[in-house]
C-alpha cells in the first residue's frame, strides 16, 4: 500500500513546525521515526528498499542493464561538486592533502570508485546498508589495480546511523554525498539531519533527487519504469521525493530540533544558500542540464556548511 | 620485478604496484611471465597510433597515464630520418588544416622538416572521359582568406619522424620496438587482483604488457582488431595504387610559389592525380588495374614518364593501347600528343624524371570495422577504416579518431571513470563512426561512378561535375569537405 502522496513533504514540515513550536496534526508524527533519538540503531532505510535493491546486484556494472542512467549521470556530479567546489574560495584542507568523502548510499560503488580514481581525492569512504550491494560493489573494485589495493576507498556495511561520527570536526568530510537516495529513504528530515553532521565545517553536502511532481511522474515511473522498462519497476516511489523548494526550506531553517542529543554530537550546523542544477535525461543522449528543469524532475542540490 | 616498481604512474599507483608485486610472487613461479601494468599500451607506431600518444602525453590532465608503444619496426631510424633537399619518399599524404591544427596543438608540428611540407592552395578535377571540369578553389567570398590552404602535402615519414621527436622530448612513453607480438590474450589467473578483462600484449623474448585500454593502430590488418573479434567488412576495388615522386619541367602553373595546384583526372580505369611537393617536384597517385601498375613499375624511368604525362593529356583510348606496349611508350606518347587537342595550362606541368626507386603500388579497398570499441580495447586509424585514397582523406580520418580518442580519455580521466571500459568509450565510437561511413561511401561512389567508361552513365557524370562546378554553394561544401571543415553537414 502506497502511503500518502504528500508524505514526505508532511515529514520534513512536521519537523519544521514542531521547531516552530505549533503543535502539528496528529498523523504527522507518525511519519516521523520512532527511534529518532537512538540513530546508531536505526536506519534510514526501509528493508523492502534494501531488498529491491539487493536485487539489482549483479546488474549494477552492466553498462546496458537497469543502472545505465545511474552510470551516465556520473560525469554530471563530478562536474557539480567541482561546481559547487568553485563557487567559494578553497576552504578545506583539500589542497594540500586531498578531498576526503563520504558516499552515503553508494550501491555498486559507481560514484565512490570514479572518486577515488581522482587525484584530488585524499579518500572515499563509501556506506550501504545492503551487504549484497556491497560485495558486487568490493568485486568489482577488485578489477581495477588503481582501486583494489589503495587504501583510498573504503567500503563499510552500514546505515548512516551506524557510523560513527568524527569526534573533531576536522576529521569529518570534505565531501558527502547522497546520490539517488534521498527519495528512498522514509524519514528524509531525520536522515538529513545524521547525514549533515558528518560535513566537515566549509564542507559540502551534495544530492541528486527529483521533484515531486506530476512530470516526474510521468516520466520516472511511467515511462522508465512501466513503459520502457529502463529502469525496472518499484525502484521509485513517487511520493518520497523531495522538491527542491523543500530541500531549501530545510536547509535554510537548519534542519530538524531534535533535541540535545545532535548538538552534542556537533549539530546540524549552519548552511549556506544552496546551488541547484537541474538535469534532464533525453534518450539517446543521456543527461543534459536545462536551467530551471529542477523544479520539474532531476536535480542536483548542493550546500556548504558554514557554521 | 624491478621494471614494475620502476615505472610508477599516478593512475596505476604506487601502493597497488606493491600489491601486485606480492600477487604476482604468489601467483608465478617464473619472473618472465609477470605482466607490466599499463594505461594504455598502443600497438603500431605510425602516424595514428604515435599522434595518439603524443596526446595524452602533451595534455596535463592525461599525462600521468602509465603508457607503452609496441612497434614492429625499428622506430630510432624513423626517428632520425632525413633525405637531401632535392629527395622526397614516395609515401605522401595530404593533411588537412584541421589535422595541422592537431598537430600544433599537441606541439609535434614544429618537429617536422618544414621545408619539405607543401602547401596547395586549389584542386583541378576533370572527367578523363568527357573532359567535364571542376574547379576546386574557392569560391569568391567563401574562403577564409586569400591564398587560403586546402590542404598540405607531406611524406609520411616526415610525420612519424616529428611525432617520435616529440614523443621523445615529453618523455614518459616505454616505447618497445622491434618488438614481435606473439599473441594477446586474457589472463586465467586471478588473486588479489582481478585482471581476468584486461587484455595482456606477449612479446616475443616472454615480456608481457597487461593494458587498461588496449589501442590496435596496427594498420588495415590490425591484430588487436582481430583479438577484439571485430569484423572489418568493404571490398577490394581490383585497383592498386601506383605512386611515384617526380621532377616536373617547373614549380607548377600557379603564380610561382604563390599558388599550387593539386590535380586529378578520373580515367575509367581510376583517378590519376598529381600532388604538388616543395620546388619542381610532385608526387603521383595512380589507381589503376593490377596489370596495368605492374606493367607501370616495369617500364623504364623514360617510358614511366611518357605514361604518366599521357594519363593527363591523352584519350582514354591512346592510354588504353600504350598500356599494351610492353616497352616504347616514350615515342608513342610523342607522336599521339601532336595529335590531341588540350589546353596545357589546365593540366599539370611535364613530368620530366622519376626519382630512383619511388615507384611503387599497393592494392586499393575499402574496409570498415564494425565497431571500434569493445571493453579495454579501441582501434583508430587504418585499423578501424581503409579508404579509397582518391580524396587523399585516409590519413585525416585517422587523425579525426585521434583527437576524438584523446579527448574521449581526457574526459573519463577528469570523471573518475575507467579509461578502459566501453561506457568510457562511447563518446569516441558515437562522434567518429558515422562522420568516418559518410566519408568512405562518398570515396566509394564516387570511384564506381567514374569507373564507367562508356554507357547512360557518362553523360550524366560530367552534367554532374560541370553542374558542380557551377554551384557555387556544392562546391564549397565539397572545398570544406577537403579541407576537412565538413562536419557541420552531419
Amino acid at each position: 500500500m502506497r502511503p500518502p502522496l504528500r508524505q514526505v513533504s508532511i515529514a520534513l514540515r512536521a519537523a519544521q513546525t514542531s521547531q516552530c513550536h505549533q503543535q502539528p496534526p496528529t498523523r504527522h508524527f507518525t511519519t516521523t521515526p520512532p527511534t529518532l533519538h537512538n540513530p546508531s540503531t536505526s536506519s534510514s532505510v526501509n528493508e523492502t528498499e534494501i531488498s529491491h535493491f539487493s536485487a539489482l546486484a549483479s546488474s549494477w556494472w552492466d553498462p546496458h542493464g537497469p543502472s545505465r542512467p545511474l552510470h551516465l549521470m556520473n560525469p554530471l556530479r563530478h562536474d557539480f561538486i567541482r561546481s559547487c567546489l568553485d563557487s567559494t574560495p578553497s576552504p578545506t584542507s583539500a589542497d594540500e592533502t586531498g578531498l576526503r568523502y563520504l558516499d552515503v548510499g553508494c550501491g555498486g560503488g559507481i560514484f565512490a570508485e570514479s572518486a577515488a580514481r581522482l587525484p584530488t581525492t585524499h579518500s572515499v569512504t563509501a556506506i550501504d546498508p545492503s551487504p549484497t550491494i556491497l560485495a558486487v560493489a568490493r568485486a568489482h573494485a577488485k578489477r581495477d589495480p588503481a582501486l583494489s589495493s589503495m587504501p583510498k576507498l573504503q567500503y563499510l556495511p552500514t546505515p548512516i546511523e551506524s557510523l560513527p561520527l568524527p569526534a573533531s570536526p576536522s576529521h569529518r568530510f570534505d565531501i558527502v554525498t547522497l546520490f539517488e537516495v534521498i527519495e528512498h529513504v522514509d524519514y528524509p528530515a531525520a536522515f538529513l539531519e545524521r547525514v549533515g553532521q558528518f560535513v566537515k565545517p566549509g564542507g559540502w553536502l551534495v544530492l541528486s533527487t527529483m521533484a515531486r511532481t506530476p512530470m516526474s511522474w510521468f516520466t520516472t515511473i511511467f515511462v522508465a519504469e512501466n513503459v520502457l522498462g529502463m529502469v525496472p519497476r518499484g525502484t521509485h516511489d513517487w511520493s518520497k521525493y523531495v522538491n527542491e523548494g523543500e530541500m531549501r526550506e530545510f536547509f535554510a531553517g537548519g534542519g530538524v530540533e531534535t533535541g540535545s542529543s545532535s548538538s552534542t554530537e556537533g549539530g546540524f550546523g549552519v548552511w549556506g544558500a544552496p546551488r541547484v542544477m537541474g538535469v534532464v535525461f533525453v534518450p539517446g543522449l543521456g543527461w543534459k542540464e536545462v536551467k530551471g528543469s529542477e523544479k520539474v524532475g532531476n536535480y542536483f542540490l548542493g550546500v556548504q556548511k558554514v557554521g | 620485478m624491478d621494471t614494475i616498481l620502476r615505472r610508477r604512474g599516478a593512475y596505476v599507483c604506487r601502493s597497488c604496484t606493491k600489491t601486485l608485486r606480492r600477487q604476482l610472487s604468489r601467483n608465478y613461479s617464473s619472473a618472465a611471465s609477470q605482466p607490466d601494468i599499463y594505461d594504455v599500451v598502443c600497438v603500431g607506431g605510425g602516424p595514428a597510433g604515435l599522434s595518439l600518444l603524443t596526446a595524452l602525453r602533451a595534455n596535463p590532465v592525461t599525462s600521468h597515464l602509465r603508457i607503452a608503444l609496441v612497434e614492429a619496426q625499428d622506430l630510432s631510424k624513423i626517428r632520425s630520418w632525413k633525405l637531401p633537399p632535392d629527395r622526397f619518399s614516395n609515401r605522401c599524404s595530404s593533411l588537412t588544416p584541421s589535422s595541422v591544427q592537431y598537430l600544433d596543438q599537441i606541439g609535434a608540428w614544429g618537429h617536422l622538416e618544414r621545408s619539405r611540407v607543401q602547401a596547395f592552395q586549389e584542386i583541378q578535377v576533370w572527367d578523363g572521359v568527357t573532359g567535364a571540369r571542376i574547379e576546386f578553389d574557392w569560391a569568391p567570398g567563401s574562403a577564409p582568406a586569400a591564398g587560403t590552404t586546402v590542404a598540405y602535402m607531406n611524406e609520411n615519414l616526415n610525420l612519424t619522424s616529428g611525432l617520435l621527436k616529440r614523443i621523445e622530448e615529453l618523455g614518459g612513453v616505454a616505447v618497445f620496438d622491434k618488438a614481435k607480438v606473439e599473441r594477446i590474450a586474457y589472463r586465467e589467473e586471478t588473486g588479489d587482483l582481478d585482471l581476468r578483462e584486461w587484455p595482456v600484449v606477449h612479446l616475443a623474448g616472454g615480456k608481457q604488457l597487461a593494458a587498461r585500454l588496449l589501442v590496435g593502430a596496427d594498420g588495415a590488418n590490425s591484430p588487436v582488431r582481430s583479438f577484439a573479434g571485430i569484423e572489418a567488412r568493404g571490398w577490394d576495388y581490383d585497383r592498386h595504387g601506383v605512386v611515384a615522386t617526380l621532377e616536373m619541367e617547373g614549380e607548377g602553373w600557379g603564380s610561382g610559389n604563390e599558388v599550387k595546384i593539386a590535380y586529378q583526372r578520373f580515367l575509367p580505369t581510376g583517378p590519376v592525380a598529381m600532388l604538388p611537393l616543395p620546388g619542381n617536384y610532385s608526387t603521383l597517385v595512380w589507381s589503376t588495374t593490377p596489370s596495368n601498375a605492374s606493367l607501370l613499375k616495369s617500364l623504364s624511368a623514360k617510358d614511366f614518364i611518357a605514361m604518366v604525362n599521357a594519363a593527363f593529356r591523352l584519350t582514354p583510348t591512346d592510354l588504353a593501347y600504350m598500356h599494351t606496349q610492353s616497352s616504347g611508350q616514350a615515342a608513342e606518347y610523342t607522336w599521339r600528343l601532336q595529335h590531341t587537342p588540350f589546353n596545357h595550362r589546365a593540366v599539370p606541368q611535364t613530368a620530366l624524371a622519376v626519382q630512383d626507386g619511388t615507384v611503387a603500388s599497393f592494392p586499393l579497398k575499402m574496409r570498415h570495422a564494425d565497431t571500434y570499441t569493445t571493453d579495454r580495447i579501441a582501434l583508430v586509424g587504418d585499423a578501424a577504416h581503409t579508404i579509397h585514397p582518391l580524396a587523399g582523406q585516409g590519413l585525416n580520418q585517422g587523425q579525426g579518431d585521434v583527437q576524438s580518442l584523446a579527448k574521449t580519455i581526457e574526459y573519463a580521466v577528469r570523471h573518475g571513470q575507467d579509461i578502459g571500459v566501453a561506457m568510457s568509450l562511447e563518446p569516441y565510437v558515437a562522434e567518429r563512426y558515422a562522420a568516418n561511413h559518410v566519408l568512405l561511401g562518398v570515396c566509394d561512389k564516387l570511384h564506381k561512378l567514374y569507373s564507367v567508361g562508356s554507357g547512360p552513365l557518362v553523360p550524366l557524370r560530367s552534367v554532374g561535375l560541370s553542374a558542380v562546378n557551377a554551384l557555387g554553394p556544392l562546391k564549397t561544401f565539397f572545398m570544406n569537405q577537403a579541407a576537412g571543415n565538413g562536419v557541420k553537414v552531419f
